[in-house]
């Protein structure tokens, strides 16, 4: 990644508006979207600083409706330890199930929601409040759709 | 150092001792959490296989919510990471990382990375290059820097060790030599035009 820059003889932007920068970035890739997802993702994915090409925060509404639970009711775990501080629950930790059903402690999940919209142990994505982060997915999905679509097309003409 | 990157990294090094696996290590490399050394062994069946690689691992304020920074302190050549600097290109050490993710399982990404270069991502481009274009240079590359940098073992390649003396008699350092030569694919003529011309 970092060669691109080091190539071109220029500084990558370690801009303050990053989640602005993200967002045209995002306009931009959905211009080239019907051509070819992965290409362009992978082009536009070098000119995004390191570490600023997560996926958007969880959306606020998704997060505060996840179930907060408490350690009884978990009781068919007794040693489960929280992946994220790696500590064992305690009788009065608060701890939130994730719809993948991934346990962590309320104060380990609640920062990395706050940064990006994936479970930290296998990254199942909640829902983003960013329009454009959901439109980029459901174009990929559709172009996914497609291909299958195309395949099985294919398949039953010559399979 | 916030309370949870610091107890975290007190639990990650308690479970690498525990899990006995004897080609990963981490240690501190003072009494600060933040400052941390890595050692992993090249994998069998690659041009790396048992080089010992020492690792400069630095953990964020913000671990675990944003990667370790982990570069190469001993030199390698391989596409996705430096020859010159160590850094290295590898998605979980950017946009790909998760909380979940512990410096045992980017110790072995790393080992996993060497088994498995990604040439179409890389971090230096001339080892990419070298890689695509000439394979048979890149493993009598990548062999000799492991033997001459992270003391793998077996015979070294007659042909290198001739070069980089025939290179360094010249007055060139020796680093230098074998940047250059490895860069040229082992042309002593390409590598000494280009010595001389910086
Ligand atoms: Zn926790
Ligand atoms: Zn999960």
């Amino acid at each position: 990644m970092a060669s691109y820059f080091d190539e071109h003889d220029c500084e990558p932007t370690t801009s303050v508006h990053n989640s602005s920068r993200r967002t045209d970035l995002l306009r931009m890739l959905r211009l080239f979207l019907r051509s070819d997802v992965e290409e362009y993702g992978h082009i536009l994915g070098q000119f995004i600083p390191d570490g600023e090409s997560l996926a958007p925060p969880a959306a606020k509404s998704v997060v505060e409706n996840l179930p907060r639970i408490s350690l009884k009711d978990l009781d068919s775990k007794k040693d489960a330890q929280c992946p994220v501080c790696l500590a064992q629950f305690d009788n009065d930790d608060v701890i939130i199930t994730m719809p993948c059903e991934h346990y962590f402690h309320m104060d380990c999940l609640l920062p990395w929601l706050q940064k990006t919209n994936s479970c930290p142990l296998c990254r199942f994505e909640l829902v983003t409040d960013d329009p454009d982060y959901e439109e980029l997915k459901k174009e990929k999905l559709g172009q996914k759709e497609r291909e299958a679509r195309v395949a099985d097309l294919h398949s039953s003409m010559f399979g | 150092m916030s309370s949870i990157a610091t107890t975290r990294i007190q639990r990650e090094l308690k479970d690498i001792k525990e899990s006995n696996n004897q080609s990963i290590k981490i240690e501190l490399k003072s009494d600060e959490f933040n400052n941390l050394r890595g050692e992993i062994v090249g994998p069998s069946g690659t041009p790396y296989q048992d080089g010992m690689y020492k690792l400069s691992i630095k953990i964020p304020e913000t671990y675990p919510f944003n990667p370790p920074i982990v570069s190469f302190d001993t030199r390698i050549w391989h596409p996705n990471i430096s020859s010159v600097t160590g850094a290295i290109c590898l998605d979980i050490l950017k946009d790909q990382w998760a909380a979940a993710l512990t410096l045992r399982t980017v110790l072995l990404s790393l080992q996993a990375l060497l088994s498995a270069a990604e040439p179409d991502d890389p971090q230096d481009a001339v080892v990419a290059k070298q890689y695509k274009d000439n394979q048979k240079a890149f493993v009598k590359t990548a062999r000799f820097w492991a033997q001459y940098y992270a003391n793998a073992p077996g015979p070294r390649d007659t042909d290198c060790v001739e070069k980089l003396r025939k290179a360094s008699e010249m007055g060139f350092y020796k680093d230098i030599s074998l940047q250059a030569l490895s860069t040229h694919s082992w042309d002593l003529e390409n590598a000494i035009q280009y010595l001389t011309s910086c």
